[in-house]
């Protein structure tokens, strides 16, 4: 019976093992340990523009001006107040005086000029150490940055663009210490030094980046004395170590766990619509969607509602146009289209398919602010098939769809725009403005109106707020009549907190502003 | 014994020669490239021609192919193109995560499935072979990311036993009781379906030997049922034994990248993710290379073991 004493003994120690119960350790009083949806890719905001990284960089090095607390409204941030030349070319700021970098370089216009020109300017030594792949979506339109004096620095556009301001409040712009830049070299987006609330201490590949408060912060120290970033793909384990009490704060709920946390008495759910939206593409110069009164019945024939409470179970809110409701640029009175299969039919046939048609429906079967794309694709597919349409669906994987869709032999498509800002330009002008069509640009739907790139062009060059909001207004009523998409949703973010968590406020760009936070002990 | 040694180590070069051209080609054939996902849809053609010029991607595969192998020959995997750190570097550190994982699941599955393979022999058709035939039949059917989330809300989420991921405590850990922790989960899940292989092999291996001449030999001498079962039965049944752990270590190595998504194992699984859903080219290509030459290894290694467990079999 030695073999069975043996066996059983193995048995007991390989339990024990199991068993041993880790004592799970308390968090610190001062640490907040927040859980991430991917890793983030590197620190410096204009080498990457990533959701995940910017949650972090964006803690540690700032911008010009920067949005409001509850809005993407503009407010003064390192610079104390700015004015624009009467022809909207130039942009002169004045900074705040007495402002450090974490390693204390003091912050001045050289530091703001070193900063954006190293994005787009050869002659910049810092241009080679990195590859700013999005300086020309940013700064493109930027002729020259001077510096005035010490605190004074200047841009100079190549054509006026009312939207700059945003552009300045984008992660891109951050201002970053050119002594860390200088002594880092390439590696400084591993080591980044700027002039926020918190600075860089560690990064432990594929586990954390850890941030410490910044005791010499302008607006005054933060009351979080470290904050922890934990990369977490899989939902159900961000979702356990949140209920367990190991996170604090976790960001990017699917919707099937809404309901589960909002009936947990360990956590508080909080919930923010952001500047998103999510579109049904058409492409507008294919038959038969070059027609009007067939891309109308689309969005007569899909019902928009259902997706957002079924599918996305509250993770949506429906969109009528692709600027955010309840913004300086958004139309009030714009009507939905209703979901009116009859009414569908009813201009099918009138356009001349009684009998309906087939189409091919592209899906991406993931991708940043893509929500749940096949689900909801699936349920459009049967909305549609319903009026006579047979829609083919066709998913693939992110990065191949990318490529696919500068071919231009797109149908039907399935995609988001994370707009970063409420300013209208920064949706409308590069997805359906006529100049921006793929490939040049973003626009994949093909569209075009005269009128309405008129309309653009217009707002761009003016600002007047009030002024611009009414030659926006007007777009947004011309798309509405147009139909170039279907307007599906803006996505609502959801975050959830524990308990000791007091302060947390989501901000509709979805960068996730842990400065505000406070914990109990 | 030392010349085949050195043919097998010589087989490495070809190998990896291969394995390089394969991975080479497999990414720079699939749509999508580190250009388009790195700019994502916002980006303009004229981003997308600049990007690839600066990342060396518009020149024709077989410069960018030479021009790889060529610094791989000096030692160097190059740069990530998202991560900006040396592949080398990364690679090797997310490797030693992933070694310890493996090594782990491979030691549990081994001892339990020999644990459990001995068992079932000398009980063969009891209740106790039966039932352990139905458990690893379950451990090895069902998918390993389910069986990874279903462990973690039982001993995680419901008995709170276990951290749920990670490698170490955020905060305050990092000692070997620490690690142990954590490691529990994902190696249990990840031996789950290599048990089965193993105790199934050893408890047919087992009941052939013991059923062998000199077995019984050794029972009507009087050797205990110890010293028979493990001195003379298991030592010869160990043969085929060790030759299919060999291919599990590679099938582990491999199988880890399921499991540590599912627990955010810092590993090289998690990593070759990454860079091949952001094209990240030079990173995948160092990282496959890697797993491939530990694989190649770890099968000479069984070889190796193979000559010693069995004085019959001789190298010229």
């Amino acid at each position: 019976m030695t073999c069975g004493r043996r066996w059983s003994a193995m048995l007991l120690l390989l339990l024990g093992l199991a068993m041993a119960p880790a004592p799970l350790v308390a968090q610190p009083a001062g640490t907040l340990v927040v859980g991430l949806v991917a890793e983030p890719v590197n620190l410096d905001p204009p080498q990457v523009t990533d959701l995940n990284s910017n949650r972090v960089s964006r803690r540690i090095a700032e911008t010009l001006v920067a949005y409001a607390e509850d809005s993407t409204q503009i407010v003064p941030w390192l610079a104390e107040s700015w004015t624009i030349s009467k022809d909207g070319l130039w942009y002169t700021f004045k900074l705040r005086k007495g402002i450090k970098f974490q390693d204390g370089t003091p912050l001045d216009a050289e530091a703001v000029k070193f900063s954006i020109e190293r994005q787009f300017n050869p002659d910049n030594p810092a241009n080679k150490l990195g590859k700013y792949p999005f300086a020309g979506y940013f700064f493109g339109n930027v002729k020259a940055v001077e510096v005035m004096d010490e605190s004074t620095v200047r841009f100079v556009l190549k054509e006026p663009r009312a939207s700059f301001l945003a552009v300045l409040a984008a992660g891109a712009a951050s201002i970053v210490s050119p002594t860390a830049v200088r002594k880092w070299g390439a590696d400084y987006a591993l080591n980044p030094v700027g002039t926020g609330p918190f600075r860089y201490v560690s990064w432990q590949r594929g586990q954390q980046v850890v941030l410490e408060k910044n005791p010499d912060y302008w607006r005054g120290p933060v009351k979080v004395d470290r904050v922890v970033y934990r990369s977490i793909v899989e939902d159900q384990a961000r979702l356990t170590e949140l209920l367990t009490g190991a996170l604090d704060v976790i960001v990017g709920v699917p919707p099937d766990f809404v309901a589960q946390l909002e009936g947990s008495p360990k956590v508080t759910v909080l919930k923010q619509v952001g500047v998103h939206v999510w579109y049904l593409g058409i492409n507008n110069q294919k038959k038969p969607f070059d027609d009007k009164r067939v891309r109308q019945a689309l969005n007569y024939a899909i019902n928009k509602d259902a997706i957002v409470k079924d599918v996305l179970k509250g993770t949506g809110s429906p969109s009528i146009g692709p600027v955010l409701p309840g913004t300086w640029g958004a139309e009030a009175g714009l009507k939905a289209y209703p979901y009116d299969p009859q009414r569908a039919k009813k201009l099918l046939a009138e356009a001349g398919y009684p009998n309906g048609f087939s189409t091919t429906m592209w899906v991406p079967e993931s991708g940043s602010g893509m929500q749940s794309p096949v689900a909801m694709a699936t349920v459009m597919q049967s909305n549609l098939k319903a009026v006579g349409v047979n829609v083919t669906l066709q998913t693939m994987e992110w990065g191949a769809y990318l490529a696919k869709l500068r071919s231009k032999e797109q149908e039907l498509f399935a995609l988001s725009w994370m707009a970063g800002s409420e300013d209208p330009d920064l949706v409308m002008y590069p997805l359906l403005h006529s100049s921006q069509w793929t490939p040049n640009g973003p626009n994949r739907a093909l569209y075009k109106s005269e009128r309405f790139d008129d309309l653009l062009t217009q707002a761009r060059h003016t600002t007047d707020q009030s002024k611009r909001a009414q030659l926006y207004r007007e777009a947004q009523r011309i798309l509405v009549e147009d139909a170039p998409w279907v307007f599906v949703d803006h996505e609502v973010q959801i975050a959830a907190t524990s308990k000791r968590v007091h302060g947390l406020k989501l901000h509709p760009s979805f960068d996730l502003r842990v400065e505000t936070i406070s914990l109990s002990p | 014994m030392g010349r085949y040694l050195l043919r097998r180590l010589l087989h490495l070069g070809p190998v990896l020669l291969g394995v390089s051209l394969i991975v080479f080609l497999v990414l720079h054939l699939t749509p999508g490239d580190p250009a388009e996902v790195m700019l994502g849809s916002q980006a303009t053609q004229e981003d997308l021609t600049r990007l690839r010029a600066q990342l060396g991607l518009d020149r024709p595969l077989h410069v960018q192919y030479a021009r790889w192998i060529g610094q791989v020959l000096r030692g160097d995997l190059g740069r990530s193109l998202w991560m900006k750190r040396p592949v080398l570097t990364e690679v090797m550190e997310r490797f030693k995560a992933t070694l310890l994982l493996t090594a782990s699941a491979l030691v549990l599955s081994t001892v339990g499935g020999i644990a459990l393979g001995i068992g079932a022999a000398t009980r063969a058709n009891s209740l106790l072979d039966r039932l352990s035939t139905v458990a690893s039949l379950f451990g090895a059917s069902m998918p390993v990311f389910w069986l990874g989330i279903v462990l973690m809300v039982i001993f995680s989420l419901w008995l709170g036993w276990l951290p749920a991921s990670g490698m170490f405590a955020p905060y305050g850990g990092g000692g070997a009781r620490d690690l142990l922790a954590h490691l529990v989960l994902p190696a249990v899940t990840l031996a789950a379906a290599s048990v089965t292989i193993v105790a199934r092999l050893t408890r047919s291996a087992m009941l052939d030997v013991l059923g062998q001449d000199y077995v019984r030999t050794a029972r009507a001498k009087g050797a205990t049922e110890w010293a028979v079962v493990v001195r003379h039965a298991l030592k010869n049944a160990l043969i085929p034994i060790v030759t299919v752990v060999g291919v599990q270590a590679g099938y582990l190595l491999g199988g880890a990248v399921l499991t540590e998504t599912v627990f955010a194992w810092p590993g090289v699984g998690t990593l070759v993710v990454q860079g091949i859903l952001a094209r990240d080219v030079p990173l995948v290509q160092g990282s496959v290379l890697v797993i491939a030459s530990t694989f190649v290894l770890i099968n000479l290694a069984v070889d190796v073991l193979y000559a010693c467990l069995d004085p019959r079999i001789r190298y010229e």
